[in-house]
């Protein structure tokens, strides 16, 4: 018996091997289309790797050009971080959520969504005004990488997720599923070719013994014919001496 | 994801950062205070215990309102096994440089997992 | 005739002050300081001037606002040194120095007890030199209105609260128009006072004081360009009443609505002119417009300010020097943090926009 592997637990008909041979073509095709979204969202995922990277660095720049604007506005103004901090009540810069969708996965990012306020915009009126207002300006700017920054990230988050997840099926069906379906199938061609066998000796066992008993038959036959002849002429010879009572006529019924 | 079913009410930035992040972030308009007088931000100095600033990211990692997440590199030094252990989409977590600590790459959580990918 | 008695009463104190002076960091001490790599060796550079080993005793590694502090706390202990050995009138004079970090901290306090904030924090907070003995007094109060009727009882700023504002006005207005309203009422009352002691204090002073209320009126115009929350009205009532644009540039300013009409006004004072001189190369460099032209505004009132404190000192026998001093530490002040914060930066192609002093 060849069911080495742990294979599926059926009944070996032809029934069953058929359906078997169907789902592992299922399993062969699931299989190269899960390999296929894989590579396409590793290739996405190389992509946004570098963006990241890229951005990382870039935010670095940004970020530092923007305290360098603050160090003016302290240079100017003075010390304005309390005055600020209890004036923040609402956010007027936020983020939108937004869908993008790759290889059937769906990508959040976040996009700058900023209504213009007011809050802080008499802040250093008597002195340094301008230097708050470009200071908030190359933040606001700063703020736009990290958001863009944001974005990629999660989508890294998520596709690595995904990845993985896509990976996971992928092995699985390669090292798990498509095995076992093979291996239910050799059982199940290897159990139909016992039951082969068995019927074919059985057939032989039928034919031998048809072949015994056709030629038993045929002895008897002609032993029968010699022996209804000698009756024949027995037959002829009594002829009109007919026992009413030991020849049975069919249209009598009692 | 159960995560990405809520994330379309996210749209607030937290940041946990020192003064001058702060003020200027709040400059450009990210500060934001709730009805429960619940701030989005922390300030952290010299002063500032490290188990608030735990209290503060964990508050944050589980509002709902917020989006993203940005932390000074030098403060998420500070608390840097939470920071690593954090691996959700949403909020998104984002280290910033400050003015007082340029940029690191190499301590980045995500970069470090970035480059682990690249196989370098 | 007032020079003949001023060294009796104030002899000692302007050699002080003239001594002070001379520690001020020359060009040989900036140019040494603007080649340091780190702030170590920036702290290094520093105590080889008069500042000394200010810094001999914070931890490493230094940050620029401790520096700052420190620096600060020196300037503060040497007026103190100069407040306590004065006598009338220069304590008076003194006083009114203080009045302006006084509204600084004040407008600080009511701006955490707007946001019912403990207000004992803030105390840290607040300028050393605007401390005044019943400060912590005002911590006390939990509401707008307690805390106004303290401030009157309080302060030594009650006048310009109580002429200007109502206990109401501290909750409706910005705090920024509430800063600038006491502002110009503290200026305005400067003013008369150094008219009050006469020449050669009055000249000076008016000078510099003229140009401090000048300098307002034109941030203040320029920065209230579209806002709503300031009006036009609002806004002339935020200018002192003082200096050289009085009267009629301001009323010109109260109506402004873009720079170029800022610029014009400050076409018809010969002092001025040079503001917005070759403008049109600032906005060369890269810089974003208009805006451009106010950032480098700001830094030509601060090399006028300092013109202006330099020339104080050419006069004797006059309390000026005492105000200059003051103002030109402060720049200076201002400098070493800029060049700490180019360090600490690594910004070294703008390390040289600080603004020498001598």
């Amino acid at each position: 018996m060849s069911g080495t592997g742990p294979r599926e637990n059926v009944f070996a008909t032809r029934m069953a091997l058929t359906n078997t041979k169907l789902r592992l073509k299922g399993a062969e095709t699931g299989h190269s289309l899960l390999a296929k979204k894989r590579d396409a969202l590793t290739t996405r995922f190389r992509a946004i790797l570098r963006k990241v990277d890229e951005a990382k660095r870039k935010m670095g720049r940004v970020m530092q050009l923007a305290s360098f604007s603050m160090a003016e506005v302290t240079y100017t103004t003075g010390d304005i971080s309390y005055i600020v901090q209890e004036q923040a009540k609402l956010a007027t810069f936020r983020v939108k959520a937004k869908q993008e969708n790759v290889s059937g996965v769906l990508l959040p990012g976040f996009d700058v969504d900023r209504v213009p306020g007011s809050d802080f915009n008499l802040t250093g009126l008597g002195r340094g005004g301008q230097q708050v207002l470009r200071a908030k300006e190359v933040y606001a700017k700063a703020l736009e990488t990290l958001v863009e920054l944001a974005s990629l990230q999660t989508a890294f988050t998520i596709l690595d997720e995904v990845i993985r997840a896509t990976n996971r099926r992928v092995n699985a069906i390669e090292h798990v599923i498509i095995p076992r379906l093979d291996n239910t199938i050799k059982y199940i061609l290897s159990e139909l070719d016992e039951m082969d066998r068995e019927e074919f000796f059985r057939l032989k066992k039928v034919q031998g013994k048809k072949k015994r008993d056709a030629g038993k038959a045929e002895m008897q036959a002609i032993a029968d014919e010699e022996d209804s002849e000698v009756l024949k002429r027995l037959d002829e010879q009594q002829e009109p001496t007919v026992d009413l009572l030991s020849s049975k006529d069919a249209d009598i019924i009692f | 994801m159960a995560s990405t079913t809520s994330f379309k009410d996210r749209n607030l930035i937290a940041v946990i950062g020192d003064e001058d992040s702060i003020t200027g972030l709040l400059l450009a308009g990210v500060g934001h205070v709730n009805e429960h007088q619940r701030k989005n931000f922390l300030v952290v100095d010299s002063k500032t215990q490290i188990s608030s600033i735990e209290a503060a990211f964990q508050e944050f990692t589980q509002r709902k309102d917020i989006a993203i997440v940005l932390i000074n590199q030098h403060i998420a030094e500070k608390i840097r096994t939470t920071v690593d252990r954090y691996q959700q989409a949403f909020p998104t977590l984002l280290e910033i440089p400050s003015k007082d600590h340029p940029y690191d790459p190499s301590k980045d959580s995500v970069l470090k997992r970035v480059q682990k990918l690249f196989g370098e | 005739m007032e020079g003949l008695f001023f060294n009796v009463n104030c002899g000692f104190l302007e050699g002080i002050v003239r001594g002070y002076k001379s520690g001020t960091l020359t060009q040989a001490h900036y140019a040494s300081l603007t080649q340091c790599e780190t702030l170590e060796d920036f702290k290094t550079q520093l105590s080889a001037t008069d500042y000394g080993n200010f810094l001999a005793n914070e931890p490493s590694p230094l940050s620029t606002a401790t520096i700052t502090d420190k620096a600060t706390q020196i300037l503060v202990d040497q007026f103190n040194f100069l407040r306590t050995n004065a006598v009338e009138p220069l304590s008076k004079f003194l006083d009114y120095i203080t009045y302006a970090y006084m509204i600084d901290n004040v407008v600080l306090l009511i701006t955490g007890t707007l946001h019912e904030r403990d207000t004992h924090e803030l105390l840290e907070r607040c300028h050393p030199l605007g401390i005044f003995d019943t400060m912590p007094a005002l911590c006390v109060a939990t509401n707008v209105e307690e805390l106004y009727q303290s401030v009157l009882v309080e302060t030594p700023i009650a006048p310009y609260f109580r002429d200007c504002l109502s206990a109401a006005d501290l909750d409706d207005l910005n705090i920024e128009i509430i800063r600038n309203t006491v502002y110009k009422a503290y200026l305005e009352d400067f003013y008369n006072y150094v008219s009050t002691l006469g020449s050669p204090t009055a000249d000076v002073m008016q000078n510099i004081l003229g140009f401090e209320a000048d300098r307002r009126t034109i941030n203040i115009t320029i920065n209230s360009f579209d806002t709503a929350e300031l009006s036009k009205e609002q806004r002339a009532k935020l200018f002192p009443a003082i200096g050289r644009l009085f009267p009629a540039g301001n009323n010109i300013l109260a109506k402004a609505d873009d720079i170029d009409q800022v610029r014009q006004v400050c076409e018809n004072v010969g002092e001025y002119r040079s503001f917005f001189d070759n403008s049109a190369s600032a906005q060369n460099n890269g810089d974003l417009g208009d805006l451009g032209v106010a950032a480098q505004l700001e830094e030509r009132f601060f090399r006028m300010e300092v013109h202006l404190n330099k020339l104080s000192f050419l006069q004797q026998f006059q309390y000026g020097v005492f105000y200059s001093y003051m103002k030109l530490k402060e720049q200076e002040i201002r400098n070493i943090t800029w060049i700490a914060e180019c360090i600490a930066q690594d910004a070294r192609d703008r390390m040289h926009d600080f603004i020498p002093i001598f």
